[in-house]
């Protein structure tokens, strides 16, 4: 794997996994999801600029702008869970506890 | 200019370990700033610097003042700093994973070319990266308008989420 590759790919991984094991904020899950789209956004540019395809490079465009979208989305949910539960805190996200 | 690219490369494993093993959401804000910069490092030295332009003025520009807006809004006055024990702890794990997982995967440092390849010697106007921006205006110009449609819709469903349902009209949180 070249050093490239591996460097967005495990930045990719280590996003996620920030996102998956997110422990008490809620905007720390939501900023680890915006690392996922950053590294998607330098991954996709790589793309076309090491393979020389300047077709796909749109491509990166509009992921930043749906990738703009999640983010407003996001933040729309922690400004609603901030409102009802009066913290964003994910232990307080327990209506479905057993 | 191969040093350069290890070390932007180097920056941005070591930036998305600190967001994913952040104590506070202040400091994972910091660390998207300093993936974005060294991001943008990494695609000018592989040519593409409209590319590059494009993720300082819209990724950190536009989309993360709104997270640091919203870090200054959510987060606790007084967060935990980085000498936690179970802060280091992910800090040190995913590191270990990283290490790993590049020597599973890498060869050694003689056989892989780190340094990017600008293919356009010279300086012209119109660079490659740009060429292919602007096909998004001539054969993608459908795709550029769902996408305008897409953002417009965005802003509907954001009213909608922080209007509270009848509850009472757009307020401080």
């Amino acid at each position: 794997m070249t050093p490239t590759h591996f460097a967005f790919s495990s930045a990719f991984m280590l996003g996620l996994a920030g996102l998956a094991f997110h422990r008490t904020h809620f905007l720390s899950a939501l900023l680890c999801l915006e690392g996922l789209m950053l590294s998607l956004f330098i991954a996709l540019s790589l793309w076309t600029l090491q393979f020389n395809t300047m077709n796909s490079a749109s491509l990166p465009m509009i992921l930043l702008a749906f990738s703009a979208c999640e983010a407003g989305a996001g933040l729309a949910l922690l400004v609603a869970t901030t409102r009802t539960h009066s913290n964003s805190r994910l232990q307080s996200l327990n209506l479905l506890q057993c | 200019m191969s040093y350069l690219m290890c070390v932007l490369l180097l920056g941005l494993v070591l930036g998305l370990v600190a967001v994913a093993s952040n104590p506070s959401p202040y400091f994972a804000a910091m660390g998207l700033v300093v993936v974005a910069g060294v991001g943008c490092g990494v695609l000018v030295g592989t040519g593409g610097c409209f590319l590059s332009l494009v993720l300082f003025l819209i990724y950190l520009g536009g989309m993360l003042v709104v997270f640091a807006y919203s870090a200054a809004m959510a987060a606790e006055p007084f967060p935990e700093g980085w000498g936690s024990w179970p802060t280091l702890r992910l800090v040190g794990g995913y590191l270990v994973g990283v290490a790993v997982a590049r020597g599973l995967l890498g060869k050694n440092w003689y056989e892989e070319d780190w340094s990017g390849f600008d293919s356009i010697l010279g300086l012209t106007v119109l660079r490659g990266d740009v060429g292919g921006v602007s096909l998004m205006y001539s054969s993608g110009g459908w795709l550029l308008m769902g996408g305008g449609w897409v953002l417009l819709l965005t802003l509907f469903v954001v009213l909608e989420l922080t209007r509270g349902l009848g509850r009472g009209a757009l307020r401080a949180v």
